[in-house]
């Protein structure tokens, strides 16, 4: 221990410790800095908390129970009908908010067993890609069907699924993830095909590190975050082509259950669309916000998962101690409007 | 004497690309001492990185091939055994310090969870093969005697025959005796202060990302280190850093050695590293080993034509009394390497018999040490040459 020692690592390193609190801060220092993850993060929050509410105690946030019929027909928006009426003398904003949890809950399971089950068989056919072994002939396997699931259009063969198993929550969410898989495994073998080469996994195999725990742990967390994005971005699109399937009349059975694709298609079915427009804003509406919401947090969240810009973002700096945040870049101006400018790289702001 | 750690024999590496074959490897034998540092270099495309990857068995299989030959590792033929078999050999066996210090740590994960990996692996195979026998602590520790200086928590005075400690929880014993974590932990600083890290406490919470190439390039050798394995493979472990980290790493590694009994096979095509860290030294010429030797015998007095123009080639002052020397001519292409000698296209002293027939295998030089072996039919002629 003679050797000349380097420098002392200035002690702001000793700020980012490994604490609960200190993650939690992070997150919270990244979405100030980026308003429009901020605006997403704190829509998707609100949802989420009033799809609790409704589930909870519904009476919170309406006078009125699920399929309940008031002494309003067709009446346009007021404050004791904030979204109207329909011509069965149900209350709109009722109607649309019992959809909420029903609909994000459908959105979630989809995704969510489809980045599972997809990302489980990308990982698979993406490292054990071997030719000539038995699981490179999986893998080949593995690709084929989710060519052959790919080849087909998507919405169409949702809506093929959707009418041979008939009405109902479970037939629609069986009929969306058939053909909701195939993008997870072709995203996460890209992402595995591209990270298992990197010398880090090397080193990996050549510490020892079996190739079970080399796929579960540097690979996997390596490929999450933009599988982690993806998933995010993917709750909006699950929500729309749940709605379109409700829309074109193949999903939930409205009135009855209350879905916003099976509401609007039913208002707009029934030709109270031109008459009475409102019966359609609510549950519209919803799905807009909703949708914005998750691909606002879902772009962000690319920022806030890569420890490498989650400290510049953050802007606190505290832990590097090479480099420090980088400088803003300045806008070069162009002398006369038609001139090209080369653009500044500058990091997307979320 | 003869106690390899590992000892290459005939051993054949092809790339098979397309239709096309190339021997990358042909037919090298060499054998690494234990606590020796054996030194290989040669040009770029020689074969020398394929070597070092193929004896852990590292090479993408396909496109590489062993065409041919032995790797015996402790006993075992590491080119029998099974694939799914090899990550128990790697690590604590046969380690590897690859050429990107920048590319070689994992970006997600702080240094501590990487370090601590590597430490976790040792531990459980020391485990396994019952070398260290875990203390498993019971829910309580009553193991703990009356402490006959200790006040009593209460008075505060001194009680005579000594203060019975209150129980302890297991997880603090955990944390205080040797539990696991606790273990790993107390390992994982060992170690980076074992690679001269100032403040080890403050790195565990480091990203990668926020540590210099010197810096990382030391985890790395902690990492490789903490594994305590029987045989290092170093790949150019200091080409990517500037001058002088590398001669810190350097440096580094030799104390290193001394303080760890670990042998090492170090890959480089810097002359003045291997001088400077290795005992014997192989030089790699298109896929053949052309000598080897005691690295002073090796320099001093080279038997290789090979070595020999490349010794030459070597800048030796800070200023240099002319323009730079090289070898003559071109590295050969691997699919179709020359016939003959593979080097008499380049050599001054070729003579119609290394165009015919192949260059002879290694065999120890009239006149030299006695392990001092060259693959030249005119061995004895090469300190002649100017």
């Amino acid at each position: 221990m003679t050797t000349p020692s380097p420098p002392p690592i200035p002690s702001g390193a000793r700020a980012t410790g490994r604490r609960i609190g200190s993650g939690v801060l992070m997150f919270w220092r990244v979405l100030r800095a980026n308003p429009l993850t901020l605006a997403g993060f704190l829509v998707v929050a609100l949802i989420c908390i009033t799809a609790v509410i409704v589930i909870v105690d519904p009476h919170l946030l309406t006078r009125y129970g699920p399929d309940q019929i008031t002494t309003a027909y067709n009446q346009g928006p007021s404050w004791a009908h904030p979204s109207g009426t329909d011509g069965n003398g149900l209350d709109i904003y009722s109607e649309t908010l019992y959809a909420l949890p029903l609909d994000l809950a459908i959105a979630f399971a989809i995704a969510g067993a489809a980045m599972i089950g997809g990302g489980a068989l990308g990982l698979v056919a993406g490292y054990w890609d071997r030719p000539g072994t038995v699981s490179g002939a999986l893998s080949v396997v593995i690709l084929r069907i989710t060519d052959v699931f790919l080849a087909f259009p998507s919405l169409i063969l949702a809506l093929a699924i959707a009418v041979s198993l008939g009405r109902g929550v479970w037939q629609l969410i069986v009929a969306i993830l058939l053909t909701w898989w195939p993008y997870y495994v072709r995203l996460v073998r890209g992402e595995t095909l591209a990270v298992k080469h990197l010398p880090y996994v090397q080193a990996a195999r050549a510490a020892g590190v079996t190739d079970g725990r080399i796929v579960l742990r540097h690979i996997l967390r390596n490929v999450l975050e933009p599988v982690v994005v993806y998933f995010t971005l993917d709750i909006g699109t699950v929500l729309v082509t749940l709605s379109t399937i409700g829309f074109v009349g193949l999903g939930l059975a409205y009135p009855g259950q209350a879905e916003w694709g099976s509401m609007m298609s039913y208002y707009q079915g029934s030709g109270l669309i031109t008459a009475y427009p409102w019966t359609v804003l609510g549950p519209g509406i919803s799905i807009f916000v909703t949708v914005l919401a998750f691909s606002l947090l879902g772009d962000g969240l690319r920022d806030i998962l890569d420890p490498r810009s989650r400290r510049v973002l953050a802007g606190t700096g505290s832990g590097s101690i090479t480099a420090a945040a980088p400088p803003t870049p300045e806008v070069p101006v162009a002398a006369n409007p038609g001139d090209l400018v080369a653009a500044p790289e500058v990091r997307p702001a979320g | 004497m003869s106690d390899p750690v590992v000892s290459i024999q005939g051993l054949s590496i092809d790339y098979v690309v397309g239709a096309g074959r190339f021997r990358a490897v042909s037919d090298v034998s060499l054998d690494v001492e234990r606590g020796h540092v054996v030194g290989i270099v040669g040009e770029t495309g020689c074969g020398k990185s394929t070597l070092a990857q193929a004896i852990p068995r590292l090479l993408p299989e396909p496109p590489a091939t062993i065409g041919g030959g032995r790797i015996l590792f402790e006993g075992t033929d590491l080119v029998q055994v099974p694939r799914w078999k090899m990550p128990a050999i790697r690590g604590t066996g046969i380690n590897m310090i690859f050429q990107e210090p920048l590319n070689s740590l994992n970006p997600a994960f702080r240094i501590y969870d990487q370090v601590a990996e590597a430490v976790h692996i040792r531990q459980v195979r020391e485990r396994k093969a019952g070398t260290v026998v875990r203390r498993e602590p019971g829910p309580f520790d009553y193991s703990r005697r009356p402490d006959p200086t200790a006040k009593d928590a209460w008075s505060g005075k001194v009680v005579p025959g000594g203060a019975v400690p209150e129980a302890v929880h297991r997880r603090q014993v955990d944390q205080q005796a040797g539990g696991n974590r606790a273990d790993i932990r107390r390992e994982v600083l060992e170690y980076l202060r074992l690679v001269r890290i100032n403040d080890p406490e403050t790195i565990l919470n480091l990203y990668p990302h926020e540590l210099s190439g010197g810096m990382r390039q030391r985890i790395m050798i902690a990492m490789a280190l903490s594994e305590k394995p029987s045989l290092l493979i170093a790949d150019e472990p200091t080409s990517a850093l500037d001058v002088t980290i590398q001669a810190q790493v350097l440096t580094l590694m030799k104390e290193l050695i001394e303080e760890v009994n670990t042998s090492i096979l170090f890959i480089s095509h810097d002359l003045g590293v291997i001088a400077e860290t290795a005992d014997e030294l192989g030089v790699m010429y298109a896929g053949k080993l052309v000598e080897f030797g005691p690295v002073g015998e090796v320099f001093e007095s080279p038997r290789h034509p090979y070595t020999k123009a490349l010794l030459r080639a070597a800048p030796t002052r800070y200023k240099s009394d002319g323009p730079l020397l090289s070898v003559g001519g071109n590295v050969p292409n691997l699919s179709h390497p020359p016939l003959g000698c593979r080097f008499h296209p380049r050599c001054s002293i070729a003579r119609p018999v290394c165009r015919g027939e192949p260059a002879p295998p290694l065999a120890v030089v009239a006149g030299a040490a006695s392990n001092h072996r060259s693959a030249c039919h005119f061995a004895e002629e090469v300190p002649g040459i100017p």
